[in-house]
């Protein structure tokens, strides 16, 4: 990053504040002179002076027999003081001038004559003048301080309600409209950010006539990748009708804020500085949500990361584990086969098969699950016969199935319930196989089905070992295996696999321990479809 | 290799597929002669005459289901589809468009071999005489009449009409489409997959001794159903 120099290098907000609260003037001043005295009184006050000086004249003619003549110049001078307080520094001027004159025609003697016989009413005279001319001075210094406290006062709220809601939001999309919003309430101008996306400088955020012309990201791209300002009042693309400041903060450039310039006026210096404190709180909102962004993506990243390690050593432990068995037992068979009684060779072969099935099991459950992350699972619902589906799903496990004691529990009067018969066939495959594999051979297996609440229920219940208590639910992740889960075979993805095909019947699966040991497995399906 | 026994065409690519399947079917008197396309395939039939053809469906050039088409168009040769996984729309316009029956690989050599000896059975004697008997099932189609355990059993028209389709076609898979052509005729209900799961529900609680786990009528998820009269060829991979 480059040496930040003097037009860019953005006082801090602190700095702004403190200035604000040094200012001369007590607050109760700021007040009284301030909201009433108008920016700009015209032409049109200059005779307000005039007029009240005439009327004071008047005055002065009806109580002049009481009051002596040069008491009167007080009144004058009353005049003046109020004129300069009330309508500024020209009606102030012109009601001294034509009070000096009024005065000495009327009441200096020699009366009804501009002439000025005693010495002294001269000095009165000069003094009433001089002190009308001060005063309007004064009072116009005085003014000028009070609307500039008036509008720090108003900078420094603006500042403080944008510090605010810039604290409040951490997503980026809604500082961004944080930040225009209060620019826009501010400085009554419209404003344009630019971000770098996918390393192209481009418009976040623009309102009204702002459009992105060629020229302006011109512009913009200069001051993104230079770190100063641009624009209207700069060195750098002056005759842009837009003024170009970078967002930059400890990490760097993070954007480009734009705003159009106000012809009709010389900025003034401490509203320049406001749009720098802005750009300043911007661009540390803008990074700080940048960085919170980061911190996610990283954090989702990694556990992405972590699936995958999980998933590459799975595969890669258990496609080798039967590989290594098939290999190891065709070659016994090939090159040793004369040494090799026939029942010897038959057991090897019978080993490389089932560890071929293992194998291919693998490939369909990983396939399975690809599919189902993927999307690519389309559920068919139509209305089935639960009793056909188990007694599929019974047909589909073969021997395995034929061997071991499993009664079947579905009631007769059961409705057809809408699903996409395959899969939950293969749903219902998958949890007896586990059961198959997870209990001994004498141990009962059985499968029922029943309505409960307006759902079908479907439980495949086993006298297995069991699953301990906080891992029922871990049991449907992913690669997950109990930690009695010695039996080899499994991939870590049947249950998963189920889950997210009930799931996509918008249908539950859940795990149960069951009293006297043994688990059961439980999905419920709607009874409408979905 | 004897030439003396039933002729079978084995129609893949896979060099590998197509070895195993030669030594295996030889070894058990099979007259085997192969063709590793679709076009080849076709060419091959007229001259070999096989009495079974077992058809891979991802051929490269045109797929197993096309030639099973064309196929169609002038024999009636029992045919075999093999199919993998995630090819079931294929498998089951092969199935419609008259194919026999499919195995999905990986699949045990004694799987296919029951197939192709029961595909070899039906071909050989397309009547069946008038009366049906399988286990304690016997369908008197002349008669209109279905006894279990010498027992009558009273079925509707419509379950008879669909246990009779099942019977003719004794082992032969039926996907849905061809039993609701058979047993509600032309018209495409709405509903008729529906009322064919009933139909087939109903027959087997009428047929079987226990309805979810049959013995005479069996489901192919997603495919269709067959009557069963062989014994159990359990698949060798689950």
């Amino acid at each position: 990053m480059r040496a930040p120099n003097t037009t860019s290098l953005n006082p801090p907000a602190q700095f702004y504040i403190r200035k604000i609260t040094t200012s001369r003037l007590p607050p109760r001043m700021i007040r009284l002179l301030g909201p009433s005295a108008p920016n700009n009184p015209g032409w049109r006050v200059l005779p307000v002076g005039f007029a009240l000086v005439v009327f004071l004249t008047v005055v002065g003619l009806w109580i002049e027999p009481v009051i002596k003549a040069p008491n009167l110049a007080i009144l004058y001078m009353l005049a003046v003081v109020m004129t300069a307080l009330r309508w500024g520094r020209m009606a102030a001027t012109i009601s001294a001038i034509s009070g000096a004159v009024l005065f000495d025609y009327f009441f200096v003697p020699p009366p009804r004559t501009f002439l000025v016989s005693d010495g002294w009413y001269l000095i009165t005279l000069v003094g009433l003048l001089t002190i009308g001319l001060l005063v309007s001075m004064l009072t116009l210094a005085a003014r000028e301080e009070a609307q500039t406290a008036q509008r720090r006062e108003e900078y420094t709220s603006a500042l403080y309600s944008l510090t605010e809601a810039l604290a409040a939001e951490s997503d980026l999309d809604r500082i961004l409209d944080a930040i225009e919003r209060h620019l826009l309430e501010t400085f009554q101008r419209p404003i344009i950010i630019w971000m770098p996306v996918d390393g192209r400088l481009k418009a976040r955020i623009s309102n009204s006539e702002l459009a992105t012309a060629a020229s302006k990201e011109a512009a913009a791209v200069w001051v993104f990748e230079n770190g100063e300002e641009a624009g209207c009042g700069t060195a750098r693309f002056m005759d842009s009708r837009v003024h170009y400041l970078p967002l930059k903060t400890w990490k760097g450039v993070v954007g480009v804020l734009g705003l159009q310039a106000d012809t009709s006026k010389e900025p003034a210096s401490d509203e320049k500085h406001l749009l720098d404190t802005f750009a300043n709180q911007a661009a540390l909102a803008i990074t700080r949500a940048i960085l919170a962004q980061e911190a996610q993506r990283t954090a989702v990243l990694q556990e992405t990361d972590k699936l995958q390690k999980a998933l590459l050593s799975s595969i890669s432990h258990n496609f080798r584990t039967p590989l290594a068995s098939v290999i190891g037992a065709l070659n016994s068979v090939l090159s040793d086969g004369a040494l090799l009684d026939i029942s010897t060779q038959r057991e090897l072969l019978k080993t490389a098969q089932d560890e071929a099935k293992r194998l291919n099991r693998l490939v369909q459950n990983l396939l399975d699950m690809t599919r189902l992350e993927g999307g690519a699972v389309h559920v068919r619902s139509e209305p089935c016969d639960v009793q056909d589906v188990v007694g599929s799903a019974l047909e589909q496990l073969g021997d395995a199935a034929r061997e071991r004691l499993i009664t079947i529990a579905i009631p007769p009067d059961l409705p057809l319930v809408p699903m996409d018969f395959v899969l939950i066939v293969q749903v219902v495959v998958n949890l007896v196989d586990n059961s198959l594999k997870y209990s001994s051979a004498g141990a009962p297996i059985e499968v029922g089905a029943s309505l409960k609440h307006d759902q079908l229920q479907i439980r495949v219940a086993d006298r297995g070992r069991g699953i301990a208590e906080q891992d029922l639910e871990r049991v449907f992740e992913k690669f997950f295996r109990g930690a009695s889960a010695e039996t080899p075979g499994g991939s870590g993805l049947g249950l998963s696999i189920c889950k997210g095909l009930v799931e996509a019947h918008h249908g539950r699966i859940w795990a149960e321990r069951r009293l006297n040991g043994g688990t059961e497995m439980i999905f419920s399906l709607p009874l409408e479809a979905q | 290799m004897s030439d003396q026994g039933p002729r079978v065409l084995i129609v893949d690519d896979e060099v590998a597929i197509r070895r195993f399947l030669r030594s295996s079917l030889a070894a058990h008197g099979y007259s085997v002669h192969d063709a590793s396309s679709g076009e080849e395939a076709l060419q091959m039939v007229p001259a070999v005459r096989p009495d079974v053809i077992i058809l891979d469906l991802g051929l490269p050039g045109i797929w197993g289901t096309e030639v099973t088409k064309c196929l169609r168009e002038w024999t009636q040769t029992p045919i075999i589809i093999l199919s993998v996984e995630g090819e079931e729309a294929a498998k089951i316009n092969a199935l419609d468009a008259g194919a026999d029956d499919y195995l999905t690989k990986p699949f045990g050599a004694g799987e296919l071999l029951a197939r192709i000896r029961a595909a070899l059975r039906r071909a050989a004697k397309p009547e069946d005489g008038p009366v049906f008997v399988t286990g304690d099932l016997q369908v008197d189609l002349a008669g209109r009449a279905v006894r279990l355990r010498d027992t009558d059993v009273q079925l509707t028209p419509t379950e008879y009409s669909l246990l009779k389709t099942l019977v003719i076609h004794a082992n032969k898979l039926l996907t849905h489409r061809q039993l609701v052509r058979e047993v509600w005729g032309g018209a495409h209900y709405e509903d008729a997959p529906h009322l064919l799961r009933v139909n087939i529900s109903n027959l087997r609680r009428k047929l079987e001794t226990d309805p979810a786990r049959p013995r005479y009528i069996v489901t192919e998820p997603g495919v269709g159903y067959r009557l069963r009269t062989e014994p159990v060829v359990a698949p060798s991979v689950i």
